[in-house]
């Protein structure tokens, strides 16, 4: 197992490597200078000078790369050109507080989407099977950010349940750092469990048109152990490669929901650092990322056999 | 006798009344666009971060209202003859937040400090000789003075020291940097403490008990009266303007900027107070007179021609600001009769000069950027809608903040709506703009004339001189129109009802002037 | 199937309701989309404007309309880029297989690993946010996941009796891969370019959101639901309208989508 894991992860490299270089140089060849920046409009050429020097942008980019790519070697990503923090402290900051949102909200939405879109196969092309998948359709057409905002106003401001302003990590407080999570959560929930319950449902429709189902079925096994025992450990293997290709995704697409809920989170900071032409933070989000999507790709694969036992390891 | 008792009564409940409310900490939120840099004072930082560390460290001098510099924690400046000297008496009255008298030994200390290239001061190339001027020396003769001396005249060197990018060159205390020499936090002189900071959230400053205004009867720039008024200021990173006025709607923020956008429906909430505040920034439609269209004078003049600055102006600021042609700010002391002169709206004249330039009905790129709050692509807007009604096509090219910098720096554009960060001088306003193109790409006004009037006004001090200096740069500007100044800059703010006397300068916190409850 | 049919009507309505509007749209619109009107800024809608203007006094149902003349454009544009790139990549690395095969899925997978919108960002503050960069950097982004279809279905079919026997005959290579190879590939990528559609829709709305979309003032929904974010207190409709077309459009393209998916490949039913 370890050796699948560790061959998974090598395999990996040759990707992070080139994605690692293409954004090292892409991002350089922006216009847009960080020191320009940061000094604006009232930049002088000494003060511009003694500033490139400090970034260490005075070196040529072959230089620049392999300093970089040296340290990156030992986990230093640097430091970030606006703030001057330490770029991978940062990063994972940041990325703890997207990630506690989107694995909350993955797993709430894959809990009401598996069984959901289970009850909705068992009861083919009925009314219940129909109004879920309806409203699945409907629910992953509802863009998030636009979903999100429209959230915000009504429990924010016009009824003034949840609070609108700001971000309260754990750390400090618990309680309300609940009431912030809860719009930015349910936002995502709702959009992903459309997504899951087709998924599922598609999958359990697969399964039960089985033969061993029917054969179960004949054995006398009851509706509910038909399905807890067969149909659901295989119907979910799918699902969870979706789960997995959803937390990827939601990862890298998480900037819009957190601009509109103001969340410090990862695709904030990209975001904010793509404007900043801050390149070490945005290099450090890239890579932290692609990183993180290949263990989550990793650890979909290694799972997936507790749910399809038909699945050997190679 | 019994009204001596009621009154003696009534007396001791106030006095306890008092004691009890002077017990409650009056707390407010102010909402901050982003975290600051660093709580150093002139290193790492820009606008937001100087906004709120110029409410914890003072300097020798500091700026007053109209751009003139006062002293601040010295008590009196003396220029020698030959403008090479000049000697600083400090206060006594001065203490830091660690209870440590002010001495001249500090301002050494924190002068040697700035000067050192590991802390990498924003305006140590100001100082050390590469732009021009030269600190030479630095005595303390005793422990209330300090002596500085510099290597040529200039009418600038206290300016600079006032320069709120250099963080004032506020005085610290040796406290502020560990054991070890690393940086710990701002142990200054100012009205507030700086109490704690937690990265990405926010600020919290405390007011600084022992504090000693210097003199005055009200607040003036960053000298005058400066008492704080309220206890705990909680400074919030709100990076997203929609949210901060959220915050405000649900009274969770007291005081915010808000956009000029904004007031339109903020002014009738009840429960809000809003003020627009003008500042030394400049907004500004620049020419690139080495493009052979805009090299013609003729076309500039038609275009000056062509704006309604009162429309205009009004559309971008929404109906808060006045248009000002001159790079003098409107609240500067050297703003005469002469600087309130401006370009004339004339059509007729616009359609005329437009026949005789070189312009042949090409379409002209105008850059602008929609970074909140400038008004670049508004002014960007309305240009374009003015310049078509006498014939002129425009198209409005958006770049974003960044890679506009570039174009500006490298002086790749055709127009450009701009803004000019505040320079309070009007020498160095001038200077942002004027200078050699061969050597900097980014200048937009290559007149040697000008050139030289500035380098002039940088040199001599007599406020009279210098008000003629820039009274002929006004009417060489107008008749040359190497760019258009259109209006100056403003903040907007909000403050809740129960927040009371607050007022920015400069777009800059001034925290000592709120108060609750007033 | 009754339901793969009532998919199709329904989103077939919508989308033609849709596009009916964005095509009067091209032509005309009840006022004009792009003059600011000093007068009347932030109305409510009313009898004069159905739908309400917005900061700048433009009515917002116009620009709705010009809106989503344009959001359809860049939609089409982007995925018709990216079947172009992923088909040239999938068919050369499914033909040719070898090293061709194994350093073009290298870059493909690397693509892959970062999701759409980062790599649009990127690709945007390079190359300016317009049109046509928004076009290149989605199509950028989509290419792999055509590209992957492509060169299974290339895979499975190269090894085919009628391939070789086609060979034999004489054709060339070139001549076999346009007459067999492509058109087998014609069905998962209809549908996959359905979903592109939807994708791409919803990225450059994404992108505005973000501050890097089409700018102004050309109107696209995404960043006519960006702009409305400020006056979200005072004029809620700035931001339900634009959001509610999207959405629209999104459903009626899912439906579609499905009931194209159900016709076309059994395979991949969701139904």
């Amino acid at each position: 197992m370890l050796r699948f894991v560790v061959r998974r992860l090598l395999a990996a490299a040759p990707t992070l490597f080139i994605s690692g270089a293409a954004v090292f140089f892409l991002i350089r060849l922006i216009p847009g200078d960080p020191a320009a920046l940061l000094l604006g409009d009232q930049a002088d050429a000494a003060s511009l000078a003694d500033l490139h020097r400090r970034l260490g942008l005075d070196q040529g980019l072959p230089t620049q790369f392999s300093l970089w790519f040296q340290r990156m070697l030992h986990g230093d990503l640097g430091q970030s050109i606006r703030t001057g923090e330490p770029v991978l402290s940062l990063v994972i900051d940041h990325f703890v507080v997207s990630a506690r949102i989107v694995f909350v909200a993955v797993a709430l939405a894959a809990a009401i989407a598996v069984p959901a879109g289970m009850l909705a196969a068992w009861r083919q092309n009925g009314k219940l099977d129909i109004g879920l998948v309806s409203a699945a359709t409907v629910l992953l057409s509802i863009p998030s950010f636009w979903l999100g905002l429209m959230l915000l106003y009504l429990f924010g401001l016009e009824l003034g349940w949840l609070p609108v302003i700001g971000y309260v990590d754990f750390s400090e407080d618990p309680v309300a750092a609940l009431t912030y999570m809860v719009l930015p959560v349910a936002t995502l929930v709702l959009h992903e469990t459309g997504i899951l319950i087709r998924m599922a449902r598609a999958s359990t429709l697969e399964v039960l048109r089985l033969d061993y189902i029917t054969y179960a079925r004949s054995k006398g096994l009851s509706e509910g152990a038909v399905l807890w025992r067969h149909a659901f450990r295989n119907a979910f293997g799918p699902t969870w490669t979706l789960i997995g290709l959803v937390l990827g995704n939601l990862l890298g697409g998480i900037a819009v929901v957190e601009t509109v809920f103001t969340i410090p989170g990862l695709g904030r900071l990209l975001v904010d650092s793509i404007f900043g032409r801050d390149y070490p933070v945005i290099q450090g989000c890239l890579l932290f990322v692609a990183f993180v999507y290949v263990l989550i790709n990793l650890v979909v694969d290694l799972l997936y056999p507790l749910f399809d036992p038909r699945v050997a390891e190679a | 006798m019994k009204h001596l008792h009621g009154a003696t009564l009534i007396a001791v409940l106030l006095t306890g009344a008092t004691a009890t409310a002077a017990f409650a900490a009056t707390r407010i939120v102010v909402a901050l666009p982003a975290d600051i840099r660093s709580s150093m004072p002139g290193t790492n930082r820009d606008d937001n971060t100087d906004s709120v560390i110029l409410n914890v460290v003072e300097g020798l001098v500091g700026y007053g209202e109209g751009g003139d510099v006062k002293p601040l924690l010295a008590r009196s400046v003396e220029t020698s003859a030959d403008g090479l000297t000049y000697t600083f008496r400090l206060r006594s009255d001065v203490r830091f937040h660690n209870g440590d008298k002010l001495s001249s030994a500090d301002v050494l200390w924190s002068w040697n400090r700035y000067m050192d290239p590991k802390t990498e001061w924003r305006c140590l190339a100001e100082f050390d000789g590469r732009n021009d001027l030269k600190v030479l020396k630095v005595e303390a003769p005793d422990a209330s003075t300090v002596v500085m001396r510099i290597n040529r005249r200039s009418a600038l060197f206290l300016d600079t020291l006032a320069r709120t990018d250099c963080g004032m060159t506020g005085i610290l205390s040796k406290a502020s940097v560990k054991a070890d020499g690393t940086w710990d936090r701002p142990i200054g002189t100012g009205p507030f403490e700086f109490s704690d900071w937690k990265r990405g959230r926010g600020i919290t400053l405390s007011r600084f008990a022992g504090y000693k205004s210097p003199e005055g009867s009200k607040p003036d720039g960053y000298v005058g009266l400066k008492t704080p008024g309220v206890d705990v200021v909680q400074l919030q990173v709100i990076p997203d303007p929609a949210t901060v006025k959220l915050g405000m709607a649900s009274k969770s923020v007291d005081i915010a900027q808000l956009l000029s956008s904004d007031v339109v429906e903020v002014k009738n909430d009840p429960a809000l107070v809003t003020s627009a505040e003008s500042d030394s920034s400049k907004h500004a439609l620049l020419f690139q007179t080495r493009d052979p269209l805009m090299a013609d004078a003729k076309f500039r003049r038609a275009v000056a021609a062509a704006l309604d600055y009162k429309q205009l102006v009004d559309v971008a600021s929404d109906g808060l600001s006045k248009p000002n042609n001159s790079a003098v700010f409107e609240r500067s002391v050297y703003a005469d009769a002469t600087q309130r002169k401006g370009f004339k709206t004339d059509l007729t004249q616009a359609k005329a000069l437009l026949k005789e330039s070189s312009y042949r009905g090409q379409t002209i790129k105008l850059i602008a950027n929609k970074r909140s709050p400038m008004p670049s692509f508004q002014v960007a807007l309305v240009t374009q809608a003015m310049l078509q009604a006498i014939g002129i096509k425009v198209e409005i090219e958006v770049l974003e903040w960044a890679t506009q910098l570039d174009r500006y720096n490298a002086g790749n554009y055709q127009m450009m709506s701009f803004s000019y960060s505040g320079r309070l001088d009007p020498a160095l306003s001038y200077e942002q703009f004027t200078g050699d193109k061969a050597r900097q790409a980014r200048k937009v006004w290559d007149n040697p004339e000008a050139i030289a009037l500035i380098e002039t006004a940088r040199t001599v001090s007599d406020k009279a001189e210098r008000q003629k200096i820039f009274d002929r740069l006004h009417e060489m500007a107008l008749a040359d129109v190497p760019l258009i100044n259109l209006y100056n800059g403003l903040t907007v703010w909000s403050r809740g009802k129960r927040v009371g006397g607050f007022s920015p300068w400069e777009g800059k916190l001034r925290l000592w002037t709120a108060r609750v409850g007033a | 199937m009754k339901l793969r049919k009532m998919n199709a009507a329904i989103g077939g309505t919508i989308l033609g309701a849709i596009a009916l509007a964005a095509g009067i749209g091209l032509f005309w619109t009840p006022f004009d989309p792009v003059t600011l009107g000093y007068a009347k800024r932030l109305a409510a809608p009313d009898a004069v404007h159905w739908l309400g203007t917005d900061e700048f006094g433009r009515d917002v149902l116009s620009r709705l309309m010009t809106a989503a003349a344009t959001s359809a454009r860049i939609s089409v544009l982007t995925v018709a880029t990216a079947v172009l790139l992923g088909t040239l990549v999938g068919v050369l690395s499914g033909y040719l297989r070898g090293w061709t095969d194994r350093v073009l899925m290298a870059f493909n997978d690397a693509l892959l690993a970062f999701p759409g919108i980062l790599l649009a960002l990127g690709f945007l503050a390079v190359a300016g946010a317009n049109e046509y960069g928004i076009v290149v950097a989605l199509g950028i982004a989509y290419a792999p996941s055509v590209a992957r279809i492509v060169r299974g279905t290339v895979m499975s079919l190269r090894e085919m009796d009628y391939i070789a026997a086609s060979r034999l005959m004489g054709n060339s290579e070139f001549f076999i891969v346009w007459r067999h190879v492509l058109p087998n590939c014609v069905a998962p990528l209809v549908v996959l370019a359905t979903s592109m559609f939807g994708w791409a829709l919803l990225a450059e709305s994404a992108l505005s959101f973000l501050g890097l979309g089409v700018p102004p003032p050309a109107p696209t929904w995404g960043n006519m639901l960006a702009g409305s974010r400020p006056f979200i207190a005072k004029a809620v409709w700035l931001a339900i309208f634009p959001g509610a077309c999207i959405s629209l459009t999104l459903l009626g393209i899912n439906l579609l989508g499905d009931a194209l998916r159900d016709r076309l490949d059994p395979r991949m039913r969701n139904t």
